[in-house]
């Protein structure tokens, strides 16, 4: 596609500030450069526009304006995606959601809320706990992060072990199609008429059209919540205490593992009570019912000390649990104690070849003469190792992306995912051959073009293109300006 | 393969199929469809049958395509809470599997001898418990279909969490067999709780039962299943002559034995009978219930509303059919706004305007209600005054033009389902 000359970019300006208003639309390239990347900064490219609609009627015009240019479009929230999905093509138009930022309704009796794309994750859950009531999917950025992200992306969190990823929680969506008509896919009941066309487009990466209003669900607060840590001295009985845990036929809200490179990195940073000689510590959360937690409770520690943990307690309170959590949520953070730089992975295993998988990790990144830090959701098998490196040595990043694709291609090995939360985006395109066939990807395409006949709605994301690689080409990682404000974190 | 009389069991709405075939592999389920393609046959995958008749009528008999040879567990890996088994596994079969090992598949459909894997996520199938766990949605991690082209196509993958590529299993929950021939599925597990009881409470009106329903849901009680049942339908369980609600709890025996003692609690401002312990025999005939009211049903009608307007819709629409001389009996997923009408007539008359009128009444009622309404099952007659389905709207565009991009021959099932896919 050939660049917009500027005497064109002036007037599409123009038409732009018609649809949207004036002080919501930015072409300057100082202002553009904001949005040249997401969470993920080995990847950047620059639009010729963002523009901040405020309703759906905004969206709309700025894609059908787009669809009339030919221009490529893509939707943003917070920015804090770690694949670089919100990414636009060079060129074209970022409709950042963020004035979309309302809650419209909340409907207690049938437990659900309608809200705006450009919400942030955690105001919803401030918004209904006053009445008792919380939004589950609960991902590491979600102070930052939005529910229209989190609907791209099909987010996670540590509680989805339990509670299930954004999917589950999302019934409906009023959504600006890659033509520009607005439509509602599901609705606010818990059944949908025909296909699942809102649990196909949660996960669709911003490929299937940009939600402007999304109907969730909204659970009950639980009567009551214990917290166990569980210190270990070697990884492999971390790893076997998982196995044990659910063995005993218990459902923890959360299972989380910590390493030891990363406890040291969080003590360093915040002294949040994990001891630094420890190999590994899990993180076990219980949530329900007052009744039955202190059985369930003493089950976690039993099937924790029979796998050989040398210490284990139960956080004595609200205070010591958020402590506890904190080094869990900013472990990523505290990376920059360790390291200059890192790039953090994010694949899938059966929870049962989480020992093997872990020491396979190791030897791969000490290959490769790097260190690695494991901080991740362990109960649902998703991990997330962390490679440290030095963007300054010669080398080093492409030493960092030769074992990133190992990791990733091991995962695929032993019957495992790319990807448990962060998406393909830009970052993993080619490795979706990994573990899906042509007929499979070509399936997927068909399926795209059902609701993005021309390609221009987020263009070059999820599936493999032959010029995927190379050309962005990777650069050095430095902490998005959104991490610096301390906003969100890599998760 | 079965041909003229073999062909029996597999007429549906007094359509004999042109032959059935039961493929033992997924290249076989290819080859038949390859066949069936050149052809231009249409293809109807067929599990254990129990929902063979929900749907618009087909135009041409085709080719039934059993799953009955396909029944394999291929894989439990208790340690890691899943399990993938060939389509045409039954639900019963498979509890009974995952049960050595202490766990299951939270979905509680009904006819689980009978009910098969496949049939059950192309159906979205489910029964009480999905009140607690969900559907097939919330618990199929991984599909593996043969398309209307032949292509054998594998979406999501074995492990719990995954976003890499489309969510292709959402595609095929409840998208009756118009997509691909689903031959083999991956699901996740759960622990069996320690303890599980089922209770039922009586009320004298269904707008009391509706209230009290409400409050449970604003409690802090973790019921697995809270059904409505109407006087007709708790008639029919031999639960008494008044509206009840049936709940379900499961987890350690005290817990469930709090629960059942804050129940009792929760429901008496309301008129509830103090609740009283159901055999575990009651939970697979909770969604039978409407049907079993009656000798022969005329139609039976799914409603999908808010939650919150489940007992008021029963009242309605108990009216609706009354005003017309017919009588109904109506169970409801409480919390989830799920709702199952039969619909009978006192007098034996068979002419289809009372009962169309009825149904199309229903249908309104559940759209004021910001939801819709599908017929599970009438005559022919009454399916050709009123659709089966309910209107899509918009979205129904966008249904046609998936179906026409994944079946672009139109071999699967045409003309089934919503917005005529």
């Amino acid at each position: 596609m050939a660049p917009l000359t500027d005497t064109r970019k002036r007037e599409l300006r123009r038409e732009l500030e018609a649809i949207v208003g004036q002080g919501a639309v930015l072409s300057d390239p100082d202002e553009l450069l904001v949005y040249e990347s997401d969470g993920l900064t080995l990847f950047r490219a620059l639009a010729d526009f963002v523009v901040f609609p405020t309703t759906a009627e905004h969206v709309a015009a700025v894609v059908r304006l787009a669809h009339r240019e030919e221009l490529p479009f893509v939707a943003r929230g917070a920015g804090t995606g770690l694949s670089g999905g919100c990414l636009p093509a060079e060129g074209g138009i970022v409709i950042s959601l963020m004035r979309m930022n309302r809650v419209l309704e909340v409907d207690y009796d049938n437990q659900i809320a309608v809200v705006e794309p450009g919400l942030v994750n955690l105001h919803l859950s401030w918004a209904v706990g006053p009445q008792g009531y919380y939004f589950a999917p609960d991902p590491s950025s979600q102070q930052a992060c939005t529910i229209g992200g989190n609907v791209a992306n099909n987010s996670g969190g540590p509680h989805t072990l339990k509670y299930g990823v954004t999917v589950n929680h999302v019934l409906g969506l009023e959504v600006v199609m890659p033509d520009g008509e607005i439509v509602w896919l599901g609705g606010r009941t818990r059944e949908a008429l025909g296909y699942d066309l809102a649990g196909v487009f949660v996960g669709s990466e911003g490929t299937f059209g940009i939600a402007t209003k999304i109907v969730v669900r909204l659970l009950r607060k639980p009567q009551a919540v214990k917290t166990v840590l569980a210190v270990f001295d070697r990884i492999e009985q971390a790893s076997a205490a998982v196995s044990a845990v659910i063995a005993r036929g218990l459902v923890p809200a959360a299972v989380e593992m910590i390493d030891q490179l990363t406890i040291q990195a969080v003590e360093d940073a915040f002294g949040c009570g994990y001891p630094r000689d420890a190999a590994a510590a899990l993180l076990v959360e219980l949530d329900g019912l007052s009744r039955g937690m202190e059985v369930q409770t003493v089950r976690i520690i039993e099937a924790c000390r029979d796998s050989g943990a040398r210490e284990v307690r139960t956080a004595r309170d609200e205070t010591e649990r958020q402590l506890l959590w904190k080094g869990r949520k900013s472990a990523f953070g505290a990376y920059g104690r360790v390291s200059p730089a890192y790039m953090v992975m994010d694949g899938v295993i059966p929870r049962t070849k989480l020992p093997y998988v872990l020491s396979r990790v190791n030897e791969i990144v000490a290959a490769h003469g790097l260190r690695v830090g494991n901080v991740f959701h362990a109960g649902d098998g998703n991990l997330h190792p962390n490679i440290l490196y030095d963007p300054r040595i010669p080398g080093e990043e492409a030493r960092v992306m030769e074992a990133g694709a190992a990791i990733m291609k091991l995962c695929a090995e032993v019957g495992g995912s790319i990807s448990g939360e962060h998406g393909i985006g830009l970052e993993k395109v080619d490795f979706m051959p990994f573990i899906f066939s042509v007929a499979d990807l070509d399936f997927m395409q068909r399926l795209k073009r059902a609701f993005n006949p021309t390609g221009r709605c987020n263009p070059g994301k999820i599936f493999p293109t032959r010029k995927s690689c190379g050309e962005a080409g990777p650069v050095a990682y430095r902490p998005h300006p959104i991490e610096e404000k301390g906003l969100a974190q890599r998760f | 393969m079965l041909t003229d009389v073999e062909l029996g069991p597999y007429v549906v709405e007094g359509r004999t199929p042109e032959a059935a075939v039961f493929p033992g592999s997924i290249d076989e389920v290819r080859g038949v469809i390859e066949v069936a393609g050149s052809a231009g046959v249409p293809v109807a995958a067929w599990g254990g049958g129990t929902a063979a008749a929900v749907g618009t009528p087909s135009r041409r008999g085709g080719l039934v395509l059993g799953l009955a040879r396909m029944a394999r567990l291929v894989e439990h890996e208790p340690g890691d809470l899943t399990a993938t088994a060939e389509a045409g596994f039954t639900i019963a079969a498979l509890q009974s599997a995952l049960r050595r090992h202490g766990q299951w598949l939270s979905l509680d459909p009904a006819e689980p001898e009978r009910a098969t894997l496949g049939g059950v996520i192309a159906a979205n199938a489910s029964g009480p418990r999905r009140h607690l766990y969900g559907t097939a949605r919330d618990l199929l991690i991984g599909v593996t279909v043969v398309t209307g082209e032949g292509a054998i196509v594998r979406g999501g993958g074995k492990v719990v969490k995954n976003v890499a590529g489309y969510d292709l299993p959402k595609l095929f929950v409840g998208s009756y067999g118009t997509l691909g021939i689903i031959v083999e599925v991956t699901v996740k597990l759960r622990p069996v709780p320690d303890d599980e009881r089922l209770v039922a409470v009586r009320f004298e009106r269904v707008k009391d039962a509706g209230a009290a329903a409400r409050a449970v849901m604003g409690s802090d009680l973790i019921p697995s299943a809270l059904d409505l049942l109407d006087a007709e339908s708790s008639r029919a369980l031999g639960l008494g002559p008044t509206p009840a609600l049936v709940i379900g709890f499961d987890g350690l025996p005290e817990q469930v034995a709090w629960q059942c003692e804050e129940l009792g609690r929760l429901v008496a401002p309301f008129g509830g009978q103090s609740p009283t312990t159901l055999e575990p025999e009651m939970w697979p005939r909770l969604a039978a219930a409407p049907r079993a009211a009656f000798e022969s049903p005329m139609a039976l009608m799914r409603l999908t509303v808010l939650p919150a307007t489940v007992a008021e819709t029963i009242e309605q629409g108990t009216n609706a059919a009354r005003q017309r001389g017919l009588v109904s009996a109506w169970s409801a997923h409480a919390g989830v706004g799920v709702l199952t009408a039969a619909l009978f007539s006192p007098r034996q008359q068979s002419e289809p305007g009372p009962i169309a009128a009825v149904l199309a009444e229903w249908r309104s009622m559940a759209r004021a209600a910001g939801g819709h309404a599908n017929l599970v099952w009438a005559p022919l007659a009454v399916k050709a005054e009123v659709p089966v389905w309910d209107d899509a709207g918009a979205a129904g565009r966008i249904m046609a033009r998936i179906k026409a991009e994944l079946d672009p021959l139109n071999i699967l099932n045409p003309g089934r389902f919503v917005a005529g896919v």
